[in-house]
């Protein structure tokens, strides 16, 4: 009778427990809370890059070379560990990772950083863009923008190098005179732009050979070569532009916003770690657009290993041993 | 090297990644509940509203993740930072089954209890909080569960426009044309998202009245 | 039972109709309907399906209000109803226990609710088993572990927990088999000797009306018919309470009597 008493008794308290528990909406809500939120604390612990940072780069080969040239040049230079996060899919994803900490730093250019982030209009010459990205940053996002790798990757006008040397012109001004003759090739995205064809054609007063033939971006080094057209956009750094013995007709009246290559990086990371400011300032006008050129060539023409080809540059720059 | 071998030595990535991803879909599945659940009593006790109220949580629905995430952003405080934009969209996305789950959950309850139960002189506090929501609850997980796991799989979408989490892994292994990387992130969002439906099924389970 | 009119009746209808909303039909559910009921007695509202008796019932713990006239129930129309309901007992026939609770947790539910300390809730639900016959290990078992029988008693040691002076009974007994059916009305009988509630119970079952009730109140279509104590009941001339007796003749001895009283 005492055993079977005891028994019951225990039943009911198990029994007692879970009918509170059950009506105890209050205690029930807290730990579903709890264990959700718990994640949050957890990923703030992990967050914090206490011994290593870490370094993104957009998805295309002119910033991956930058972001390992980023990531060697730290490695070489101070004791921190670096993680690469490459490959992300775009400037708004690059810019979030850096503001949320994800990533401690990333290659960017000014232009992009001007228009598309800032959401300024593309107006003004190297210097002034430049001092008003490096501010803005600094005080809407708390980031820093450190001094420029040194080359524009801006809109570049090419022709044939033969041509140029032929007429002996330089820039787009000088090019006015002939550009009747001339067939001009541009990508889509030129063409549509604001900042893009019409903008140029108002600036230089350029009227070509009929109108614009436009085509993907990969074929026109091609066709300009090939003698289908006479004048192509690309990009200033775009490697075919020494491998194809093309010239870039200077843009003197300053019509393309600038393209600086910069690094961004998170002040924070910079109070935590001054070395790495230190070894990035080293980097400063180190890679001119040639150079740039000839880097992006090695990857996508020649289709050589990104952080061989960088450690075999930041050697000849004597920049790591 | 396997993808195993690839996610061991990358494991503090890994982790980070999810827990972020733990994150986004804890966050938003809490404020689903905190604004779901009430919103479902409510529309159990007034049939009436039910109606416009599940239409539209039902419509949200109905826009796909990326769309939703293309409309957000354009907005002043949200859209600056991808991990707001995105807890928004996941709440928004997890609306639905809550609210639904605790509206079936509510009415679902007997109704000879209810009328005893107002019979007795409980207030509508106490029969809410004593007699409909105990009896509704394992309902009301069940909406949950549903909305823990579609959050988990429009989380990962969210890295696309740069809220992180295990999506990262995903489209920088599209990018980087690298399986290992991908499935780094594919494989932990899938059993994340299995955990979740096997974990609050249980507890689904256990609070299932008799 | 006490003689009529000697005291101020418990519960008073006074010219009550109730017509449903015409978002569910606009019917006419009680027309015109006066009715008093003494301190305990045990009034039997009999009717057939659809006469008004549920609505009746309702009417007195205000789960629905009359669309005209006044129910007064311990002289008063108005007050707090929670505070009314809680001192009436309300038993349905499906019982409506409490699932997630124990026998103990839904009997001790209005106790509860009322503040009583721990002890006395605890005494109460076993003086309370005990009076519905029920044994006191069921008290820790939950619903779904009890036969129809036994849920009832339940149901009715609930209402009789915070022991109020009025209970309501609608058809409390029609679900269930007819040897439970006529075990429990003998323990009710019993019960209402000791306690003296006043009770309002709803039936069609004419038998059952003749055997528990001290007075009968025939409803039909919403107005009541007859007010009769079972004697008179059974013995009146008036059609319609002579088709009620016709149509349960056979359960009725030729002296109607009705079983043990």
């Amino acid at each position: 009778m005492s055993i079977r008493g005891h028994c019951r008794r225990g039943a009911r308290d198990k029994l007692q427990f879970r009918r509170d528990f059950r009506t105890l909406r209050v205690r029930h809500v807290l730990f579903v809370a709890l264990v959700l939120s718990l994640p949050a604390f957890l990923a703030s612990c992990a967050g914090s890059h206490s011994d290593r940072v870490v370094i993104g780069s957009k998805n295309f080969t002119e910033s991956l070379i930058l972001g390992e040239i980023m990531a060697q040049q730290i490695e070489a230079h101070t004791s921190l560990k670096v993680e690469r996060r490459f490959y992300l899919a775009g400037t708004y994803i690059c810019h979030q990772a850096v503001l949320a900490g994800r990533i401690d730093m990333y290659p960017e250019y000014t232009g992009t950083a001007l228009t598309a982030i800032l959401k300024h209009n593309a107006v003004g010459d190297e210097e002034s863009v430049y001092q008003q990205v490096k501010s803005e940053y600094e005080r809407r996002f708390g980031l820093t923008i450190t001094p420029a790798f040194g080359f524009n990757d801006t809109f570049a006008m090419e022709i044939r190098g033969e041509d140029a040397r032929r007429l002996r012109i330089r820039t787009l001004s000088q090019a006015f005179p002939f550009a009747r003759q001339w067939r001009a090739g541009f990508g889509y995205e030129f063409m549509e732009r604001p900042d893009g064809y019409r903008g140029l054609a108002a600036t230089y007063g350029l009227h070509f050979a009929g109108p614009p033939r436009t085509m993907d971006l990969g074929l026109l080094a091609r066709a300009l070569k090939d003698h289908q057209i006479d004048i192509a956009a690309g990009n200033a750094t775009d490697g075919l532009i020494p491998a194809l013995d093309l010239f870039v007709l200077e843009d003197d009246k300053h019509y393309f916003p600038p393209y600086e290559a910069v690094p961004v990086v998170r002040r924070q990371t910079l109070r935590e770690h001054p070395e790495v400011e230190r070894a990035l300032a080293a980097l400063a006008g180190q890679i001119s657009d040639e150079e740039m050129q000839k880097l992006n060539y090695a990857v996508d023409g020649q289709h050589r290993d990104v952080t061989q080809l960088v450690r075999d540059f930041l050697r000849a720059k004597r920049l790591i041993q | 090297m396997n993808v195993f071998q690839f996610m061991m030595q990358n494991r503090g990535q890994v982790l980070e990644l999810t827990l972020q991803h733990l994150w986004l879909v804890g966050i938003s599945t809490l404020f689903a509940v905190l604004i779901g659940v009430p919103l479902g009593i409510v529309i159990a006790h007034r049939p009436r509203l039910g109606k416009p109220v599940l239409a539209g949580a039902n419509i949200i629905q109905t826009i796909p993740s990326l769309a939703l995430f293309g409309f957000l952003l354009p907005l002043p405080w949200l859209g600056d930072r991808a991990d707001r934009l995105a807890i928004l969209a996941l709440t928004l996305y997890a609306l639905l089954p809550v609210i639904r789950n605790t509206f079936t959950g509510i009415r679902g309850v007997d109704p000879a209890v209810i009328e005893a139960g107002r019979g007795m002189g409980l207030t509508d506090s106490q029969l809410l909080f004593q007699v409909e929501l105990p009896l509704a609850l394992s309902v009301i997980l069940s909406g949950a569960r549903v909305a823990i796991v579609i959050s988990v799989g429009v989380a990962t979408i969210a890295a696309a426009i740069g809220a992180g989490g295990l999506g990262e892994f995903i489209f920088r292994g599209l990018a980087m044309v690298n399986n290992q990387v991908i499935l780094a992130g594919a494989i932990p969002a899938a059993v994340l998202a299995l955990a979740a439906d096997l974990g609050v099924g249980w507890l689904e389970r256990r609070l299932r009245p008799r | 039972m006490q003689p009529p009119g000697t005291e101020r009746p418990i519960i008073e209808f006074r010219d009550v109709s109730f017509t449903l909303p015409s978002s569910l039909g606009g019917m006419q559910v009680l027309s015109g309907l006066n009715l008093e009921i003494q301190q305990g007695e045990v009034l039997v509202l009999l009717g057939r399906s659809g006469a008004g008796k549920t609505t009746t019932l309702k009417l007195v713990n205000r789960l629905l209000l009359p669309t005209a006239g006044e129910v007064r129930v311990n002289g008063q129309v108005d007050g707090d109803v929670i505070r009314l309901r809680r001192s009436i007992g309300y038993v349905i026939q499906e019982v409506g226990l409490f699932p997630h609770f124990t026998v103990e947790g839904n009997v001790s539910l209005v106790p509860k609710a009322e503040g009583w300390p721990r002890e006395r809730i605890g005494a109460r639900v076993q003086e309370l088993l005990q009076m519905v016959g029920l044994a006191a290990e069921l008290a820790s078992r939950y619903p779904h572990q009890l036969s129809g029988g036994q849920r009832q008693r339940v149901g009715v040691a609930r209402a009789l927990a915070a022991d109020p002076a009025i209970l309501l009974m609608d058809e409390p007994f029609g679900a269930l088999d007819p040897l439970t059916r006529d075990e429990l009305q003998r323990e009710f009988l019993i019960l209402q000797q000791r306690l003296h509630k006043t009770v309002v119970f709803v039936t069609h079952d004419l038998r059952e009306a003749l055997r528990l009730g001290s007075r009968i109140a025939l409803l039909e279509t919403g107005r009541l018919v007859a007010v009769l104590t079972p004697e008179d009941f059974l013995h009146s001339n008036d059609p319609r309470t002579s088709a009620y007796v016709k149509a349960f003749a056979d359960g009725l001895d030729p002296m109607g009597n009705r079983g043990d009283s």
